[in-house]
């Protein structure tokens, strides 16, 4: 049942080869997908454009409940390109789960929690710079004391909470979903063709919800990622 | 490097590589796909508020237009009317004129032609009065052989003649 991590070591930095290889086949999807819809765009939109326009869209109004006017244009690219990397990622492991001997070597990146935490990373420290760039440091971090200064502690642990709460809701969500798919394919395979048929029901209503719980959490995570970077935006 | 995350060894390689993923698949998607999708957008979103400022603009000088030939056309109607109106008026005028005009010629006429029957009619009579008188006297002298003073005559006829012009009035 646990696969085993074909892992190296480079330079004192840990490698999990098969997070590299989920990461860029991921990366490789959604410039694919992009690609293949932002081909040759035009004032009158084909079909694919009307489809990367809604999406661009989409994401837009995302960023807008957060940061609404023109503060928040420079973070429309920033939102799209995580929703959709993490949609990819998300997705990725529901088809393709490559497994060579014991070892995994393609599987949802999502599904670790060292990228979701890379991820949310990301964003955090995004936040903090826009909010410093904003503000000037003093300010900035006169911002923890408010609205009343003894909450200062709660806002300064406030930051880690984000920072575990953003990864591991991710993580969660997509890792159980690979442990339940994983638990129906021993399941189908347990007791031939008697466990067989409903299995493969069972595996397709679950890769069903799990792409239904894939987007979902992609669009949770822009969010509250556009919720973070709002705080540190806006004194209150 | 040694660190745990759930009973795993941290793999700080992965971290990086993401890093570095996450930018490249960034400024690609940027600059070759989310760039241009998102420019033609901007410039869609460009064309049509000029296409419907244009399109405003339009109709507001279209209505002006409309308004303006509205107002001519009320004014040709009442030029119109004022027009048949002065043209009927006139040609009553002339109309009451050439009555009048006939009607006084059609006096004068009748006037002159009244006197003119008067003129012949005392001429006539006069010249028949000469010629009776002429007569009378030939007849007389023829008669009488004897030379009548045509004064004395005349008198005589004339007051003739006045007894018959009673006689004739009375009868």
């Amino acid at each position: 049942m646990e696969d085993k991590i074909p892992t190296f070591t480079i330079a004192g930095l840990n490698f999990n080869l098969g997070n590299d290889i989920s990461g860029v086949i991921a990366a490789l999807m959604v410039l694919g997908f992009v690609f293949f819809l932002a081909k040759n765009p035009k004032i009158r939109p084909s079909k694919r454009q009307n489809i990367l326009e809604w999406l661009i869209d989409f994401v837009n109004n995302i960023v807008k409940g957060s940061i609404p006017g023109e503060e928040g244009r420079k973070f429309y690219g920033l939102a799209f390109v995580m929703f959709l990397f993490i949609f990819m990622s998300n997705q990725l492991g529901l088809f393709l789960q490559v497994n060579v001997g014991d070892y995994n070597f393609v599987k949802s990146p999502t599904a670790s929690p060292v990228i979701t935490m890379t991820l949310a990373m990301i964003i955090l420290l995004l936040s903090h710079y826009y909010g410093v760039k904003k503000w000037g440091f003093g300010t900035y971090l006169k911002n923890y004391s408010r609205p009343v200064a003894f909450l200062t502690p709660v806002n300064v642990l406030e930051e880690f909470t984000n920072f575990l709460t953003l990864s591991l809701r991710l993580f969660g969500n997509i890792y159980a979903g690979e442990i339940l798919l994983k638990l129906i394919a021993t399941f189908m395979k347990s007791h031939g063709v008697i466990t067989f048929i409903p299995g493969i029901f069972l595996e397709m209503v679950w890769q069903a919800f799990s792409v239904f719980i894939g987007s979902i959490q992609a669009y949770v995570f822009v969010t509250l990622s556009m919720v973070y970077i709002s705080k540190k935006l806006e004194q209150e | 490097m040694n660190a745990l995350v759930f009973g795993v060894a941290l793999q700080t390689g992965d971290m990086l590589i993401y890093l570095i993923l996450f930018i490249l698949m960034f400024i690609i998607v940027m600059k070759y796909a989310y760039g241009p999708v998102s420019k033609m957008m901007q410039k869609r979103e460009d064309k049509i508020n000029g296409d419907l400022d244009y399109a405003d603009e339009t109709r507001k000088k279209a209505d002006e237009l409309a308004a303006q030939r509205e107002a001519e056309l009320k004014n040709t109607r009442t030029e119109a009317t004022q027009i048949v109106q002065n043209a009927k008026k006139s040609g009553d005028n002339q109309r009451d004129q050439i009555i009048t005009q006939a009607q006084s010629e059609a006096q004068q006429l009748k006037a002159n032609a009244q006197k003119d029957a008067q003129q012949a009619r005392q001429d006539a009579l006069n010249s028949a009065r000469d010629d009776v008188a002429q007569l009378s006297v030939e007849i007389a002298s023829k008669l009488i052989q004897k030379e009548l003073s045509a004064d004395d005559q005349k008198a005589l006829i004339d007051s003739y003649i006045e007894g018959l012009g009673d006689t004739n009035g009375s009868r």
